[in-house]
């Protein structure tokens, strides 16, 4: 059972970390905290959704999915960038605010997404047109019940990862962008076109937000509500891995979407269960079962603790 | 300088945008008594919005005097509404899972006395956070109250939510009573219209004095406090920490209590609509609420005690009055030569992401033109007797200090 939740935990977490590399980023370069970001991730899937239903089962099928999908899925990634760059260019961009009016800011951009989608699609589920699939089979004798799409997410998530990776290491846009995430004055002061690098942060963070609602969809169902819903525990990712970095971002993806799935096998811990037989003076019927309906409440308690034990995360420099 | 003995002298002495919010009050005025007289709006269902209106006044007094004041950006405003309205549930409803059949009065200090507990266990945390990890945490915290009250059935009833609570003066010697026993009344204000004043009205004018007094009470403290050398420490922490610090200040303690404040008026909100409302359910946690009081508070200008009350009644027109577009199919506008037809029913199928909609657009285009609000602080500041005479000239002194112009 374990190696099942592991699983699924790796297939959230691939969704996860598609959100946190794009708020991290934004966060080290456009400086504040984007509240907007999940609906991104809406705005994506949705435009996904209207895509796939024009296409269709376009072509050949790949890890049971239609080429269909995957033109969508380009689709998704642009439609969200291109939102997000022109409301960089008609809100934030010379808004000349702190970083606090920014973030208030963004949440009223980011009821703007929702309300504008919920007028389009109404506020009911959706979910792609592609045939529920079963179970791999050659998994399921090890317990763990994957299905071809979810590997399809995983493969996925790696190759945007790994392309991000490789820009930021080894091309020159990635080695601005790393040097305005350290410092952006030094930065703008040694000749890199300040602006011009957080447009392409703007563009790459928001187009992994798109990618990631598409697969969130594909996971879940779509809903309007459906990436506010994940914000937060992207923001506990982000917190976990230590604001700013890229690479924490994905390590804390990673950390809060197992956990996020692994919390079935705390509803066994003995010690919550029964802690009335344990402790004086409570009655032996007493104890907390932490069930799956407070998996999102464990993430957010982790992500307060870091917070106060090593508030870079556990990636960011030590204070 | 009272607005009654020297009109002339009080209009003189606004500022432009205080003109205009006094002339928006008295157009909005006018129609609400229109609506009323011609009958198109219910007096029962009027006071019931005056009823809400307070209770967003007292969730931005709240707000205010944790962001306004002292520059914590909380985001849990909602678990707290949520919290003082269960508390005084939970004690007082018949469908209580827990106890029931307690006096309301006992059901507000229960609830404050939670929302006061959970203030400390939330703030201890996260009130030495930075302002923005603060904001993350806080709307955190707020979902794991959201999921705790969602879930543990056995003390909460679930997503049932709490039926039966009864109403405020509950057990009162005469207040309890008392709709009943008025007459029933009927007012012909105008040939054709008829009003109908019975129980249900009368019910609904206690609420409005019971959420009156409420703001009152909360305005009254807030106001002093903000005046006091103790609004001034929580002022200067929310400009400079710090110098707050250097001067000496346990800026965290104070932070702590405007803090607990905060939650304690944004409790006592609760309360009120528990017992105005008759029913909660965990949607009373919605986070949504906490960013109709947020936008309440940015709106009247943060730090601004009447701004905030100012706010208040602003979100309520939002959320109420969108609630007639759903009534809205379509007219027809006849010029006599060609019939224009108006299709309205794509608005009034979209009432709620409408509003929303609303929303958003005021946040993002009053932080972008006007972040420090329509009625930010000024005259707020000190006591008026400080000042010895008015200064001659209006650019300087405090008075001098226009809309715009001051940094809260």
């Amino acid at each position: 059972m374990v190696l099942d939740l592991l699983a699924s935990g790796l297939v959230f977490s691939s969704i996860i970390v598609l959100g946190s590399i794009g708020l991290s980023l934004i966060y080290s370069i456009a400086n504040f905290a984007n509240f907007a970001h999940g609906d991104t991730m809406t705005v994506g899937a949705y435009a996904a959704f209207v895509t796939f239903g024009a296409v269709g089962g376009l072509g050949f099928g790949i890890l049971g999915l239609p080429l269909g999908f995957f033109v969508a899925l380009v689709v998704g990634i642009v439609a969200a960038a291109v939102v997000a760059v022109v409301t960089e260019k008609v809100v934030y961009d010379g808004m000349n605010a702190s970083s606090i009016q920014l973030l208030i800011t963004s949440i009223g951009i980011a009821f703007i997404y929702r309300a504008i989608i919920q007028m389009s699609f109404g506020a009911d589920f959706t979910r792609f047109d592609v045939q529920t699939q079963r179970p791999i089979e050659a998994l399921l004798p090890y317990g763990v019940r994957v299905t071809q799409h979810d590997v399809a997410i995983v493969v996925s998530a790696v190759v945007l990862v790994g392309s991000l990776h490789t820009l930021l290491q080894y091309t020159d846009l990635g080695r601005k962008m790393r040097a305005m995430a350290d410092n952006p004055d030094l930065a703008r002061v040694s000749g890199i076109r300040t602006d011009r690098v957080k447009l392409w942060t703007w563009i790459i963070g928001a187009g992994l937000a798109g990618s990631g609602g598409v697969f969130l969809g594909l996971y879940n169902q779509l809903s309007p509500r459906m990436g506010f819903n994940l914000l937060l525990l992207i923001f506990a990712a982000v917190i976990l891995g230590g604001i700013g970095s890229v690479y924490g971002a994905m390590l804390g993806g990673l950390l809060i979407g197992v956990i996020n799935q692994l919390t079935p096998v705390l509803s066994d811990i003995r010690f919550l269960t029964e802690m009335g037989t344990m402790l004086p003076l409570v009655p032996d019927s007493f104890g907390i079962v932490i069930g799956i309906e407070y998996a999102n409440a464990i993430a957010f308690v982790i992500m307060v603790a870091v917070l106060l034990v090593r508030p870079n995360g556990i990636a960011g420099e030590a204070v | 300088m009272g607005a009654l003995s020297d009109p002339k002298g009080y209009w003189a002495d606004l500022t432009r945008a205080e003109r205009g919010v006094v002339g928006f009050i008295v157009g909005f005025a006018v129609l609400l008594l229109a609506g009323l007289l011609t009958g198109a709006l219910s007096p029962t269902y009027f006071l019931f919005l005056v009823g809400i209106a307070g209770m967003y006044a007292l969730l931005s007094f709240g707000l205010n005097s944790q962001w306004g004041f002292s520059g914590l950006i909380n985001f849990s405003v909602a678990a707290f509404f949520g919290i003082g309205a269960y508390g005084t549930a939970l004690m007082s409803a018949d469908s209580s899972p827990i106890a029931g059949g307690v006096l309301p009065i006992v059901g507000l200090f229960v609830a404050l006395a939670v929302a006061a507990v959970i203030a400390l266990a939330i703030g201890i945390p996260t009130l030495r956070l930075r302002a923005d990890y603060l904001a993350i945490a806080s709307l955190g915290l707020a979902e794991v109250v959201r999921l705790v009250v969602l879930n543990e059935r056995q003390i909460t009833n679930g997503s049932a939510g709490v039926r039966g609570i009864p109403p405020f003066f509950e057990g009162w010697p005469v207040l309890a009573t008392l709709p009943q026993q008025l007459p029933g009344l009927v007012i012909r204000p105008l040939p054709g219209t008829e009003l109908v004043l019975e129980t249900p009205f009368w019910g609904a004018l206690l609420n409005v004095a019971i959420v009156v007094a409420f703001v009152g009470i909360s305005y009254g403290i807030l106001r002093r406090a903000h005046r006091s050398p103790w609004g001034r420490v929580l002022r200067t922490i929310r400009a400079d920490e710090d110098l707050a610090r250097a001067l000496g200040k346990n800026t965290y303690a104070f932070k702590m209590q405007s803090f607990v404040l905060g939650s304690l008026i944004m409790a006592l909100a609760g309360v009120f609509y528990a017992h105005l409302n008759l029913f909660v359910s965990p949607g009373d946690l919605d986070p949504v609420t906490t960013f109709y009081v947020w936008v309440a508070v940015i709106l009247g200008g943060s730090g601004s005690n009447r701004g905030a009350l100012f706010g208040g009644v602003v979100i309520v027109t939002i959320r109420e009055g969108t609630r007639f577009l759903s009534g809205l199919s379509g007219f027809v506008l006849d010029l006599g030569v060609v019939a224009l037809q108006f299709d309205l029913s794509f608005i009034s199928s979209n009432v709620a992401p409408l509003r929303f909609l609303l929303i958003g657009v005021l946040i993002v285009v009053l932080m972008r033109y006007r972040p420090q609000g329509i009625l930010p602080p000024q005259r707020e500041l000190i006591w008026p007797s400080v000042v010895d005479d008015p200064p001659s000239k209006l650019d300087s002194g405090v008075r001098g200090v226009k809309a715009g112009e001051s940094d809260e």
